[in-house]
C-alpha cells in the first residue's frame, strides 16, 4: 500500500480522509451546538476517525473495515460506547472468528484496565463463546465452555499482575466463575486466592474474592451437605486466623473474619481466646515449656499491640452478650477513642452513646 | 503519639482557594485538551461538575456572562432526544453530523448505537436547575418510558436502554430523576430494592453489582436509593438494624489517617472518598462519626496551587475531584465551633441524595417535582 501521508511526521499511519480504500464514504463533520459545555479540542486523527465513523453509522455499513475504523477510534477513546456497540453488531454481521477478537482484547484489556466498555464487550464475546450449542463463528474449532473459561482464568491472573485490585478485572472474574459455574473452576480459585495473599496478605480484593467462592458464589448454590459446609467454617476460621497472627493490623482479614461469623451466624464468643492476646499491651511470651496451641496462634514478638481491630472485634464480641458484656464493650471502646485508635474517637464515642441508649430500653 | 495526631488536626486552615477552583471550573466548561478526549461521549457530566462547583462557590451568575448561561442552557436541551426507548439526554452530540440538524431542534430520533444515556439525563437536569431553567422543554412522558426502558430483569438498570452494563450507578441516576420529577411509575421499586440488597457486601458497604467488593461510589449510590424511595427521611425502613451498624462501621473504618477517605478496605485516601463516603454517614444519620476535623485538613492539602482540587495531594486536579472536594465540604461545615479555621470554608448545605445544593434543590421542587402530572 502506498498511501501519501498527509501528516508530517513520517511513518504516521494517513488518515481515512486520504485514503483511495475510503473514499466512497462522506464524511460526517460533528455538530457542536450554539455554545458547547466542555468542548473538547479534538486532535486530527480522532476527529478523521469519528467524521468517517459518523458516516458509515448513517450508511448503515457493516463490513470489515468497520472492524478497523472501530478498533482505530477504541484505541483512542475507549470509552466511546457507541463505537463498540456498532462494532459488536459488525462482527456478528459479517460472522467475524470471534476467538481472534478475544485475542485482540487481550491487549486491549491491559492497556484499557480501568473502562467499563472494555469488560463488558469481553463478556458479549464470553456469552456467545460459551453458550450451548454455541453458535459462535471462530476460526478454530471451539473448545467447551470449561476449556474457555480457563483460559480467561488465566488471562485474567495475567491482568491481575499489572494490577491486583482492579475492580472491573474482579469483577469479571466473578461474572465468569458463576456465568460458567463449573464445580472444577470453583475448585481452583482458593489455591489462587492463597496465592495472592502470600504475596500481599493486605489485598482487600483477595480477601473479597474467597468470600464471593466460599459463600457467595454469585448466587450459586454449591450443593455442600450441613457437614461439608461445617468443616469449610472451621477451615475459614483458621486460615484467618493464621494471616492475622502474620499481620495483626490488617482491616481485610478482620473484615472477612467478622464477616463470615455473621454469614455462617456463628457466635463471636468462640473466638474470644484467640482475640484476647492481640488485645494486650504486651506480646504473651512464649515460655519454652508451654504447651503451643496450634488453633489459636499468638501475634509476633514484633507486633504492635494492641490491635485496634482486635479490641473492636472483642468490644463487639462483649456487647453482643449483652448484660455487663455493655460496660465490657464501653471500656474497651473507650480506650480506642482516647487512646489506641484516636483518629476514630468520634465513632468509638458514637458506639458508646448508642450501646447505653439501647442498654436503658 | 496518636493523640497528638489528632490535635495537630487542630484546625486552622487558611483561606479556601475559591477563587481558583471557580476558575478551574470556568476553564473547563470553555473547553479541553484532546489528552481528555475519553470524555466525549459524557460531556454532560463533565458540565456538572463544573457548574456544581460554582454553585457551590456560589459564582454561578459573576464567573460566567448571561449570554454563556442562555447559551449552556440551549445546549443541554438540544442533547433531549426521543426515540423508541423514550426521550432522555444525551452526554453530548458526539454523533450528529453537522448537516443533519438545525440548531435549536437536535431532538430527532436517535439511531440504536447513539441513545440517551440515564447518568447523562440525571446531570443534565441538574445543570438545567443550577442555570435556573424553568423545565418547560421537558419530555415528560417520554422520560418515564425511557427510565422504564432502562430497567433490567432483575431490577437492576443499564445507563443505556440498548444494552452494556448494569449496576447501581445508573439506579442511583433512575431513582433521583423520578424522585426530582416526583413521578416514579418508570420504576419497578421493589425489585430494584430487591437488587439493591444483593450488593450488600460482608464488609458493610455496598458492591458495584451483586456480591461485589464494597465500594464507597456504590455505597452511596444504594443508600440515597433507599433515601429517595423512603418514606420517612431515614433509609432504616430498607435495611436491617445489623447491616446498618456494620456500614456505619466499614465507613468509619476507611477514613485513613492522612484524614481522606478511601474506596475501598486497605487503599489509599481519595477526595471522591470523601464524598461518597462522607455523604454515605450523612445519609445512614451517622455524620458525626466522621473525623471531619482530618477531613478538612485532607481536602485542604488536595488543593492545587492554581486552582481546582486533586484527588491525592501533588497530584493534578480536574472538575470531578474538585467538585467532590467542595461538596464534602458543604456536608462537613467545619468552620462550625473552630476559630481557627478560616470563613471561607463555610460553604451552603448540601441536598445529599440529589447532590445538588439546597437551594437549587428548592428550584428542582417548585419547577420540576411540583409540576408532576401536568
Amino acid at each position: 500500500m502506498s498511501h501519501v501521508s498527509g501528516g508530517d511526521m513520517p511513518g504516521k499511519p494517513p488518515l481515512y480522509c486520504e485514503r483511495e480504500d475510503w473514499s466512497d464514504i462522506v464524511p460526517i463533520p460533528q455538530y457542536d451546538g450554539v455554545n458547547p459545555l466542555a468542548p473538547i479540542f479534538y486532535n486530527p486523527e480522532y476527529k478523521d476517525a469519528t467524521d468517517y465513523f459518523r458516516g458509515i453509522v448513517k450508511t448503515g455499513e457493516l463490513s470489515p473495515r468497520v472492524l478497523e475504523l472501530t478498533e482505530k477510534i477504541i484505541r483512542m477513546n475507549p470509552a466511546h460506547y457507541s463505537a463498540w456497540q456498532y462494532r459488536y453488531r459488525t462482527l456478528l454481521a459479517v460472522k467475524a472468528p470471534l476467538d481472534v477478537e478475544l485475542r485482540l482484547m487481550d491487549s486491549l484489556a491491559i492497556h484499557f484496565m480501568k473502562t467499563y466498555q472494555v469488560w463488558h464487550h469481553r463478556r458479549l464475546l464470553l456469552t456467545l463463546l460459551t453458550a450451548s450449542p454455541s453458535t459462535a463463528t471462530t476460526s478454530k474449532p471451539l473448545p467447551d465452555a470449561f476449556d474457555i473459561a480457563t483460559s480467561e482464568l488465566e488471562f485474567i491472573a495475567r491482568v491481575l499482575e499489572e494490577d491486583s485490585k482492579n475492580y472491573h478485572t474482579w469483577s469479571y472474574r466473578e461474572w465468569i466463575l458463576a456465568h460458567v459455574d463449573d464445580a472444577r473452576l470453583w475448585l481452583g480459585e482458593l489455591p489462587y486466592v492463597d496465592d495472592l495473599l502470600e504475596a500481599d496478605v493486605r489485598n482487600n480484593s483477595a480477601w473479597h474474592h474467597r468470600f464471593f467462592v466460599v459463600f457467595s458464589r454469585g448466587g450459586k448454590r454449591s450443593g455442600a451437605s450441613p457437614v461439608e459446609e461445617a468443616e469449610v467454617l472451621q477451615r475459614e476460621i483458621s486460615f484467618t486466623k493464621d494471616k492475622i497472627s502474620l499481620a495483626p493490623n490488617n482491616p481485610s482479614a478482620w473484615n472477612y473474619l467478622r464477616g463470615l461469623l455473621d454469614h455462617t451466624h456463628t457466635s463471636w464468643g468462640k473466638l474470644v481466646v484467640f482475640v484476647l492476646p492481640y488485645t494486650q499491651l504486651q506480646p504473651t511470651t512464649h515460655s519454652s515449656d508451654e504447651v503451643v496451641d496450634l488453633d489459636n496462634p499468638k501475634p509476633p514478638a514484633e507486633a504492635e499491640l494492641p490491635c485496634a481491630a482486635a479490641l473492636d472485634f472483642l468490644a463487639e464480641a462483649y456487647v453482643r452478650e449483652g448484660g455487663e458484656g455493655v460496660q465490657k464493650a464501653v471500656t474497651l471502646w473507650k480506650s480506642l477513642a482516647n487512646e489506641h485508635d484516636t483518629i476514630r474517637k468520634k465513632y468509638w464515642e458514637y458506639r458508646i452513646k448508642e450501646a447505653l441508649a439501647s442498654k436503658l430500653v | 503519639m496518636s493523640t497528638q495526631a489528632t490535635d495537630s488536626f487542630g484546625l486552622s486552615l487558611k483561606q479556601l482557594g475559591k477563587k481558583g477552583h471557580s476558575g478551574h471550573s470556568v476553564r473547563c466548561m470553555q473547553g479541553l485538551p484532546s489528552s481528555q478526549v475519553e470524555a466525549d461521549t459524557s460531556r454532560m457530566a463533565i458540565g456538572f461538575y463544573a457548574l456544581g462547583s460554582l454553585d457551590i462557590l456560589g459564582t454561578v451568575n459573576t464567573s460566567t456572562t448571561d449570554v454563556d448561561r442562555q447559551s449552556w442552557i440551549d445546549w443541554i436541551w438540544e442533547q433531549q432526544s426521543s426515540g423508541v426507548y423514550g426521550t432522555g439526554f444525551k452526554g453530548s452530540p458526539y454523533m450528529i453530523g453537522e448537516q443533519d440538524v438545525k440548531p435549536l431542534q437536535l431532538a430527532a430520533d436517535y439511531s440504536e448505537f447513539d441513545t440517551p444515556s440515564l447518568i447523562m439525563t440525571y446531570t443534565a437536569l441538574l445543570n438545567l436547575a443550577i442555570l435556573r431553567d424553568d423545565f418547560t422543554r421537558l419530555e415528560r412522558p417520554g422520560l418515564i418510558k425511557f427510565i422504564k426502558a432502562c430497567q433490567r430483569e432483575d431490577g437492576s438498570f443499564g445507563a443505556l436502554p440498548s444494552g452494556g452494563e448494569a449496576d447501581l450507578r445508573p439506579l442511583y441516576c433512575a431513582f433521583a430523576i423520578s424522585s426530582m420529577i416526583n413521578d416514579w411509575s418508570g420504576v419497578d421499586i421493589d425489585k430494584a430494592i430487591a437488587y439493591i440488597r444483593t450488593c450488600e457486601s460482608y464488609e458493610g458497604g455496598y458492591g458495584q453489582t451483586p456480591y461485589g467488593e464494597a465500594l464507597g461510589g456504590t455505597t452511596y449510590c444504594a443508600l440515597a436509593s433507599l433515601a429517595l424511595a423512603s418514606k420517612s427521611p431515614s433509609v432504616t425502613e430498607h435495611i436491617s438494624a445489623q447491616h446498618r451498624a456494620t456500614t456505619i462501621r466499614w465507613l468509619s473504618s476507611i477514613q485513613q489517617t492522612e484524614g481522606g477517605f478511601s474506596g475501598r478496605t486497605n487503599k489509599i485516601a481519595d477526595t471522591c472518598y470523601c464524598f461518597w463516603c462522607g455523604a454515605s454517614l450523612e445519609l445512614l444519620g451517622a455524620p458525626d462519626v466522621a473525623n471531619e476535623a482530618a477531613l478538612a485538613s485532607f481536602l485542604e492539602k488536595c488543593q492545587f496551587q492554581w486552582g481546582g482540587i486533586c484527588k491525592a495531594p501533588e497530584t493534578q486536579p480536574d472538575p470531578y475531584h474538585t467538585y467532590m472536594g467542595l461538596a464534602t465540604l458543604s456536608i462537613y461545615n467545619i468552620t462550625k465551633g473552630n476559630a481557627g479555621v478560616d470563613p471561607s470554608w463555610n460553604l451552603p448545605s448540601l441536598h445529599v441524595s440529589w447532590n445538588v445544593t439546597d437551594e437549587t434543590a428548592e428550584w428542582i421542587r417548585k419547577h420540576l417535582s411540583s409540576k408532576a402530572g401536568q
